[in-house]
């Protein structure tokens, strides 16, 4: 079982994910941009539009106007997923001592790293069981709730128990040396050494590959979605010219001059 | 087909009106075949549509933010579940997952029951794209009605109300079906109407050969908003504009954007860039009307087979043009009554025009109210994408649709002494607020909005009565 979930389902799961994300981008790739739909109002400017797009993107700004306690839970939770990604690259790569590169020493980083970890493990946790809940709690939720979309939940949950039990249960505890070399006999197909590995760890492996199988089937390619949706309603736009042909400027003190033949400037995307 | 109605729905166009538009319905038996045929063309070619199917993730945030829903609490007029009449189908007949875990994943095979449930509900949909505007993804569900209603016309399933629009569209050039003759007449009327009540004479030319502008109305202007239509005189007699209006086509509303985006509405746009040719105009000025103008501005670059002759402008973003250049003398205190603005949904969430509405009309009244929410955030009337039915239970559903409307306009006090003013300025928002307001007993009046230019620009010569 042990010998399966390390060492041979992690060549399937990576192969699925990927070939699996790269067809369903070709296919919404393929598929066409027919008409300008962009949502107003718009800037007139690329500059404008990528600092509205940016918006969206990194801080949920839609969500944020709308509804504030679905936008914590929902921004906190993936901003808690970012920074434990980025928790498992870089604590496995150095070992926990990545915060030497901004000045601490090799303890106090392994220890920043371990305090970061485990707060965001907790955070994390915490916001999946409120947008579980609200799954549940609210009507307008439950009626657009398919068994998928609470069965993903739980399997983030999962995944997230295991990570916190081994951070929060010494007997559970596996090193950042132990993970590295197993990622690393991983990656260089090389049979890995099960010792000093636990069940815990095991099941942790499990669900994260689940989750990477499912993911280029299911609501989670939302995270691409965003990106590719953002790019057709989040553009420039610029207005054409005011000014109707042949009008004599009236009776006024303006000092604008009216634009006489109304040629416009570069309309449409 | 007739007798039983499970689901609330227009009355179909008969075989004869569909064929009309050029369509063979298809029979029930061959109904589903041809449906999941259409599905996956309009997905594969759609990108919006493809991410609306699939990166859905059911947070329910566009649940809140729909006015049918909030209306009627109907769940299947939440956004995402509309998009789920769709998303269902074709999960179940394109995708592994969905052909793997079914019902698991919200898949469920298309079946005729939910053919007629789409022409229920994608008919129950407004198209004002407020669940864009708040989806954390921009998922456009609008995107989708209008891919639900391509596939249902090319069924033979449109509504009669449309597919008549469509058809006297395709005949005379306007929506009313009105000849040329017609129009003429109206517009004596109208230009009779003017000199008695400013004394000046004011022209509302059609077909005037050598002229610079041609005006596009909504059809609707000529009988049941003349005001609209003497506004727009007003103001282009004002600046001494040499416009002219054209019999060919006398319509801004473009009702291909509302049941069948390839066809109908490419007939329509060439008929508009034909005519602006055939005059030799040099701008064409598009008149009040919301999914018109939204055509006009947005789907002409993308729909016309070949370059754009003459550049397509707003009437509004020329009025606010000459106010914010001092060029127009307006009298704002003669439009004093408490007002306030209805923002069209396409004006605002499609055509960038939040900002320009608001310059008219501070401009041209004196106690103007804000609703809340407003611009871009406001709610629809109830009967954008035309869906305003007579037939009793669909206008029990429309006076739904309006509830939010009608608390948002309450909520400002305009017509609290029964003399307040409703500012509109598209036609699809008047019908349907014309009987909402008495239906909700707002104690407001319906206007247009070149309605208050045109009367602040020539202020009523006062009878002695």
């Amino acid at each position: 079982m042990e010998y399966l979930v390390l060492q041979i389902l992690p060549y399937i799961s990576v192969t699925i994910f990927v070939v699996g994300v790269m067809y369903r981008l070709g296919k919404w790739a393929s598929a066409r941009i027919v008409h300008n739909i962009v949502l107003t109002p718009a800037p007139p400017t690329l500059g404008g539009a990528a600092v509205n797009y940016a918006a969206e993107v990194a801080l949920f700004r839609s969500l944020f106007k709308g509804d504030k306690s679905l936008w914590a839970g929902a921004w906190i939770m993936h901003f808690a997923l970012l920074n434990i990604i980025g928790g498992h690259i870089v604590g496995f790569a150095f070992l926990g001592e990545q915060f030497k590169f901004i000045g601490t020493s090799a303890e106090l980083s392994k220890e920043m790293s371990n305090l970061l970890g485990t707060t965001f493990g907790i955070v994390i946790w915490v916001a999946l069981l409120y947008l579980l809940y609200r799954r549940f709690a609210i009507n307008e939720v439950k009626l657009v709730s398919a068994p998928a979309d609470y069965l993903h939940l739980l399997l983030l949950l999962g995944i997230v128990t295991c990570g916190n039990l081994m951070r929060l249960i010494p007997e559970y505890g596996v090193h950042y040396e132990t993970a590295q070399t197993y990622f690393i006999q991983l990656a260089t197909f090389q049979p890995v050494h099960l010792e000093h590995i636990n069940f815990i760890f095991v099941l942790h492996l499990l669900l994260v590959q689940i989750l990477m199988i499912v993911f280029p089937f299911s609501k989670l390619m939302h995270l691409f979605g965003m990106f590719a949706e953002r790019w057709i309603i989040n553009r420039p736009y610029v207005e054409p010219a005011p000014g109707l042909p042949g009008v004599k400027v009236s009776a006024s003190s303006s000092t604008t001059t009216v634009t006489a033949g109304g040629k416009t400037t570069a309309g449409g995307v | 087909m007739a007798g039983e109605k499970k689901y609330k729905a227009p009355n179909k166009a008969t075989v004869a009106e569909m064929r009309a538009l050029f369509i063979d319905p298809v029979p029930d038996e061959r109904k589903v075949d041809e449906a999941l045929k259409h599905l996956k063309y309009l997905v594969e070619k759609y990108r919006p549509l493809m991410l609306a199917m699939e990166s859905c993730t059911k947070c329910g945030h566009c649940a809140e933010n729909c006015h049918t829903y909030l209306g009627t609490r109907d769940p299947n007029n939440i956004p995402t579940n509309r998009a789920d009449l769709f998303r269902k189908a074709w999960k179940a007949a394109y995708t592994l997952e969905g052909k793997l875990f079914g019902k698991l994943v919200g898949a469920e095979p298309l079946s005729l029951d939910t053919i007629e449930k789409m022409y229920s509900y994608f008919y129950q949909c407004n198209e004002c794209r407020r669940c864009a505007m708040v989806c954390p993804f921009g998922i456009d569900t609008c995107e989708v009605t209008f891919a639900g209603r391509q596939l249902l016309h090319w069924l033979g399933m449109v509504p009669k109300l449309q597919a008549q629009v469509g058809a006297a569209m395709y005949r005379t050039g306007n929506h009313t079906g009105l000849p040329k003759p017609g129009l003429v007449d109206t517009c004596e009327f109208l230009e009779e109407e003017m000199l008695e009540e400013t004394g000046v004479e004011i022209k509302i030319p059609i077909d005037k050969p050598n002229s610079d502008v041609l005006y596009i109305p909504s059809s609707a202007d000529f009988l049941l908003n003349p005001n609209t239509m003497m506004g727009a005189a007003k103001f282009f007699h004002y600046l001494g504009v040499n416009w002219t209006m054209s019999s060919e086509i006398a319509e801004a509303g473009n009702f291909g954007l509302l049941f069948d985006q390839r066809y109908t509405m490419r007939h329509n746009i060439m008929r508009l860039l034909n005519e602006a040719v055939k005059l030799g105009v040099k701008k064409i000025v598009w008149g009040e009307c919301g999914h018109g103008w939204r055509t006009g501005k947005m789907y002409v670059p993308s729909m016309a087979d070949r370059p754009i002759p003459v550049p397509i402008v707003h009437l509004h973003d020329e009025v606010s043009y000459y106010i914010r250049t001092g060029q127009l003398k307006l009298n704002p205190e003669v439009n004093s009554n408490p007002t306030t603005l209805h923002d069209p949904c396409n004006f605002v969430r499609a055509c960038n025009m939040a900002d320009t509405l608001r310059e008219v009309i501070t401009a041209v009244t004196t106690d103007f109210r804000e609703m809340t929410p407003n611009r871009e955030r406001n709610f629809c009337c109830g009967g954008g994408s035309a869906i305003l039915y007579d037939e009793p239970e669909m206008y029990d559903l429309r006076i739904k649709f309006s509830a939010k409307k009608a608390e948002q306009v309450r909520a400002t006090g305009v017509g609290e002494h029964g003399e307040g003013y409703l500012v509109a300025p598209c036609s699809i928002c008047k019908a349907q607020l014309y009987p909402m307001v008495e239906e909700h007993q707002l104690g407001v009046e319906v206007k247009g909005l070149i309605d208050l230019v045109g009367t602040a620009l020539y202020p009523p010569i006062k009878k002695n009565d």
